[in-house]
């Protein structure tokens, strides 16, 4: 499924991390594999 | 970069308003459009937008408008006398500034715009408790690190609402708009603030967030007390920050609102905002627990934020143990502590230092004391104002206070209180007030003088001008 706005996705061989900026139809990849979605831990509102 | 995400990806969701009158995320974006367009045609050689609105549309039209144009965005202080607002406009040259009815028009055009600004994103002139303001400097990649590092695009839901009576001139009232646009949550503004109509805007609005400063806790607190009805049910989560929180006060409003979350940021102008959070477990903790090291976390700042590193250092920059007091210092990439024309605060390792003097507990909770500069030095012995405001506010009868050190010829200083009553309180008893902190702090840290005043001089977000108290006090009492 193409990437989506907003997500942070990972390689899971050399743990560059990519933020979408913009919406569009492809997906990223890295050393040869789709780009897992990262799992958000949010912290509590500041602001 | 990040109206646009909001834009694109949420864009009939209500950014700023009421329910009845709101702009969305699309219509706040074609109106920083406008502003961006109207400075590139109109103002080409400007280099900076001030902006001189209390919070409305206008202001995250220009926030955002001024970083599509290139040019720095500089919130000012709106109650300034206008001979200082003209002095800051001047250092400010070339500048223009943003009109109300700029918004009126909007742009609806995909034009790309500077992808890459040259000119910092923000200028706020700092509080100026002391001398002239400096003009802090916070460039964009500062400031989408403090984003990036502690948010997450979109995770509000569309029920959730803000109300904001922070000024736009203070970094709470930047990092305001920044996060509830980059997580998509709308900001009820409340330009104005009193206890009754934030209570009532927030029933009013089904608020679910709230940022205050404690002077405005404060007076909610009072407000809440003296009115059973006075309640904030649909309230999820209360921030607050921006000055000191006494002790007694949080507690009083853990009490009132207990099924609200509490957070306490840490941060400064410097630091695009906060740095330590202690969140809503620690609070709970605190209040409920008897363990000495959860219970003393209410007084706690809390912990560094992914991205910060905090050090605890002696007089020559040397890392200190936990539990020693020092300087703070701090580092990361979202730490400015540059300023316009004058000397950065950032040394050589990249490690701010804040001026702010505390300590570190074993888990890595930071205690913060106060500015080093307001610590009284008595016969030797260093004394922090902040421990003797927190023991008089513990008396029912007093409201704020003041504590400062005037020049002894005997002690080097001594310590003076200037405080104010609770509504309904009439008078005090100055001996029965100096037994009261005696009988807390000793003899060595009771105010020799207690001043009682009708307000304490303060900044526009209620920090305390001891500068000013303490010539107060020396006008009239003498050295």
């Amino acid at each position: 499924m193409p990437n989506q706005m907003g997500k942070r996705y990972t390689c899971a061989e050399c743990e560059a991390t990519v933020l979408v900026t913009k919406a569009g139809e492809g997906t990223l990849s890295c050393h040869g594999q789709p780009m897992e979605i990262a799992q958000a831990k949010p912290l509590p509102s500041s602001d | 970069m990040i109206l646009e995400m909001a834009a694109d990806a949420l864009g009939d969701r209500l950014a700023i308003g009421t329910r009845a009158d709101g702009l969305t995320f699309a219509q706040v974006r074609a109106a920083a459009r406008a502003v961006a367009v109207r400075i590139g045609e109109e103002h080409e050689h400007v280099e900076t937008l001030a902006m001189i609105d209390p919070l409305s549309p206008l202001v995250p039209a220009s926030l955002f408008g001024a970083a599509w144009a290139g040019v720095s965005y500089a919130p000012i202080n709106y109650r300034l006398p206008d001979d200082q607002m003209q002095e800051l406009l001047r250092r400010l040259d070339p500048v223009v500034v943003a009109g109300s009815h700029w918004v009126d028009t909007t742009h609806d055009s995909n034009a790309e715009f500077h992808p890459l600004p040259e000119r910092p994103a923000v200028l706020l002139f700092t509080s100026g408790t002391s001398a002239a303001p400096k003009a802090a400097i916070l460039e964009h990649d500062q400031l989408l690190a403090y984003v990036f590092n502690t948010l997450e695009f979109g995770s509000a839901g569309d029920d959730e609402a803000a109300i904001v009576s922070v000024p736009p001139f203070h970094i709470a009232g930047v990092a305001a708009l920044l996060s509830s646009t980059y997580i998509g949550r709308r900001i009820v503004p409340l330009p104005r603030f009193t206890a009754e109509d934030w209570i009532r805007i927030v029933r009013e609005e089904g608020v679910t967030h709230a940022t205050v400063v404690p002077t405005m806790l404060a007076r909610i607190v009072q407000v809440m007390e003296a009115d059973p009805d006075a309640r904030v049910p649909t309230l999820r989560n209360l921030a607050y920050g921006g000055a000191r929180m006494h002790k007694s006060v949080l507690e009083r409003a853990l009490h009132l609102m207990p099924e609200t979350d509490f957070v306490n940021a840490y941060g400064l102008t410097e630091t695009s905002s906060t740095v330590a959070l202690l969140g809503p477990d620690d609070h709970r903790l605190g209040l409920y627990s008897d363990e000495p090291l959860f219970k003393n976390r209410l007084e706690s700042v809390g912990r560094p934020v992914p991205g910060i590193e905090i050090r605890i250092a002696d007089a020559d920059g040397n890392a200190l143990e936990a539990d020693q007091a020092g300087e703070i210092l701090i580092r990361g990439d979202q730490v400015s502590g540059s300023y316009v024309g004058t000397d950065s605060k950032v040394d050589a390792e990249g490690w701010l230092h804040t001026g702010d003097r505390g300590w570190t507990d074993i888990e890595g909770y930071l205690f913060c004391e106060g500015r080093a500069d307001d610590t009284i030095i008595r016969g030797g012995e260093n004394i922090g104002p902040a421990e003797i405001e927190d023991a008089l506010l513990q008396h029912d009868a007093i409201s704020t206070a003041a504590v400062v050190g005037l020049p002894d010829e005997e002690w080097g200083e001594k310590v003076a209180a200037t405080i104010t009553l609770r509504p309904g309180v009439e008078e005090i008893d100055v001996d029965h007030v100096q037994e009261w902190v005696k009988a807390r702090l000793g003899s060595l840290k009771t105010p020799e003088i207690i001043e009682l005043t009708d307000e304490l001089p303060q900044t526009a977000t209620g920090k305390v001008l001891r500068r000013q108290v303490r010539d107060d006090l020396l006008a009239k009492y003498g050295s």
